[in-house]
């Protein structure tokens, strides 16, 4: 029982490449209440859950950050009406497609909790996707990982 | 004397004050597709092309790409098929006069910052960014409009530019009807970054921009449909043409927004259009206290 299909969560919410960024962002918010964890990043699969990408909270951030950051250092008392409107906007008419990382680095259900620590380590990655012939059948986060090793390790 | 020999508010200032570091490059090899994506990421109009050793061989931007579309290049194609080659250079240590010179000149949009010694990109120069550095001389000045406001009473109407004053005063419009082909022939034909599109009244209803049309790109929109099919939003973000410059280039810059359409009279009365390129070419500050200071274009 020390499988990717022994830590791996089946329950979670995906996106689908043809949302706006505006929908992922309401995705976000919802998983964040109902699975009551921080999300870090969400999966992006096709009608056939196939896994098509990943949409992390960075690529999001990086839509939100001002473009002339040099501006925003010397000016503190910027008024920001307005600039969030725009933002929401822009979020309106941007894809998940458009923004996600097509090249997803996947693990499948029999493989070993050692092996996915190794991959979360040396990648830097907090979430994996568990893949079975192109499906997605759940997902092991490095939080879980950790609560899942440590608890053996204290034992 | 030459224009960058002039005494102006950048007379010293150089290119290593006002490139921006962070250097956005793709192997040739990507996509057209890998190169949208990173237009759309990082909210830029161009990126460098590297070879598998990571130097320097071209530039891809916005309208680049735009032009593969109108092509009906397939959007797998690598960038090597359509990039500019060679990237065009200067150095750190340049004065920001001449690299607007080189520009100028060049009729580019941006120059890439090489490192002699290291024979290593370091930075780019792009018009937008040198508005940014500008307006930020701008809100230190005594001149300011925004510290005059908190001083008293004072008239300074009179030394202020006004949006009509510098904006391009040509509206390239089309309808809501005609093709995307239609469009990127006069985005091409009039040089400009977007269009203002009206419905069949004759209203202004949105704006297509080079953005909108990779994006369509990108999606696999076949590039005859009309422009109703594409369009994001359903505002056109516009000043009036008795705006201080200054107010103008504050909205864009805090916005990110790359232009503002211009009316008189009424908001549905568009006559001309500023872009924070316009505004860094035209000129250097955003007062007649500046006036020296004129970037010349032409």
């Amino acid at each position: 029982m020390f499988r990717a299909k022994d830590v791996m969560k089946q329950n979670f919410r995906a996106l689908t490449p043809h949302m706006t960024i505006a929908e992922a962002i309401r995705q976000f918010q919802r998983a964040s209440e109902e699975e009551q964890r921080r999300l870090f990043g969400m999966i992006v699969k096709d009608d056939a859950d196939r896994l098509v990408g990943m949409l992390s909270m960075y690529d999001i951030l990086l839509l939100i950050r001002p473009k002339h950051t040099q501006v925003w250092g010397i000016m503190t008392d910027i008024e920001v009406s307005g600039v969030f409107e725009v933002i929401a906007e822009r979020a309106k008419s941007v894809r998940v497609e458009d923004l996600m990382t097509p090249d997803v680095i996947t693990i499948a259900p029999e493989t070993h909790v050692m092996h996915i620590l190794d991959i979360m380590i040396k990648k830097h990655i907090r979430r994996l996707p568990v893949v079975n012939d192109g499906v997605i059948e759940g997902m092991v986060y490095l939080s879980d990982l950790f609560y899942f090793l440590v608890e053996r390790v204290s034992r | 004397m030459t224009e960058s020999a002039k005494k102006s508010i950048l007379s010293d200032v150089t290119v290593r004050d006002a490139m921006r570091i962070q250097i956005t490059a793709l192997p040739a090899d990507s996509s057209i597709i890998a190169g949208i994506r990173i237009l759309i990421k990082y909210k830029i109009n161009a990126f460098l092309v590297t070879n598998e050793y990571g130097e320097p061989l071209g530039v891809v931007s916005k309208t680049d790409i735009m032009g593969a579309y109108y092509a009906g290049l397939p959007s797998e194609s690598p960038l090597s098929h359509i990039m500019v080659s060679p990237p065009l250079f200067c150095n750190p240590g340049d004065s920001l006069e001449s690299a607007l010179d080189t520009m100028r000149t060049q009729r580019v949009y941006r120059l890439y910052v090489l490192d002699e010694a290291s024979q290593r990109v370091v930075g780019a120069l792009a018009y937008p960014d040198i508005v940014g550095l500008l307006y930020g001389y701008c809100r230190s000045c005594d001149r300011s409009i925004t510290n005059r406001r908190k001083a008293s009473g004072e008239s300074f109407e009179e030394t202020r530019i006004l949006v009509k004053e510098v904006m391009t005063s040509s509206v390239v419009w089309f309808y809501d009807s005609d093709s995307l082909i239609q469009i990127m022939e006069g985005l091409s034909e009039h040089r400009c970054g977007a269009v203002l599109i009206k419905n069949a009244q004759g209203t202004p209803i949105s704006v297509v921009s080079k953005t909108d049309l990779i994006l369509a790109y990108r999606r696999g929109t076949p590039p005859e449909v009309p422009a109703s099919d594409i369009l994001a939003s359903s505002r056109v973000h516009s000043c009036e043409d008795s705006t201080f410059l200054e107010d103008a280039i504050r909205k864009m810059i805090v916005t990110d927004l790359q232009r503002l359409f211009v009316w008189s009279e009424a908001p549905e009365n568009i006559v001309g259009v500023i872009s924070l390129s316009d505004a860094a070419r035209i000129r250097s500050g955003s007062c007649h206290a500046c006036i020296s200071s004129r970037i010349r274009v032409e």
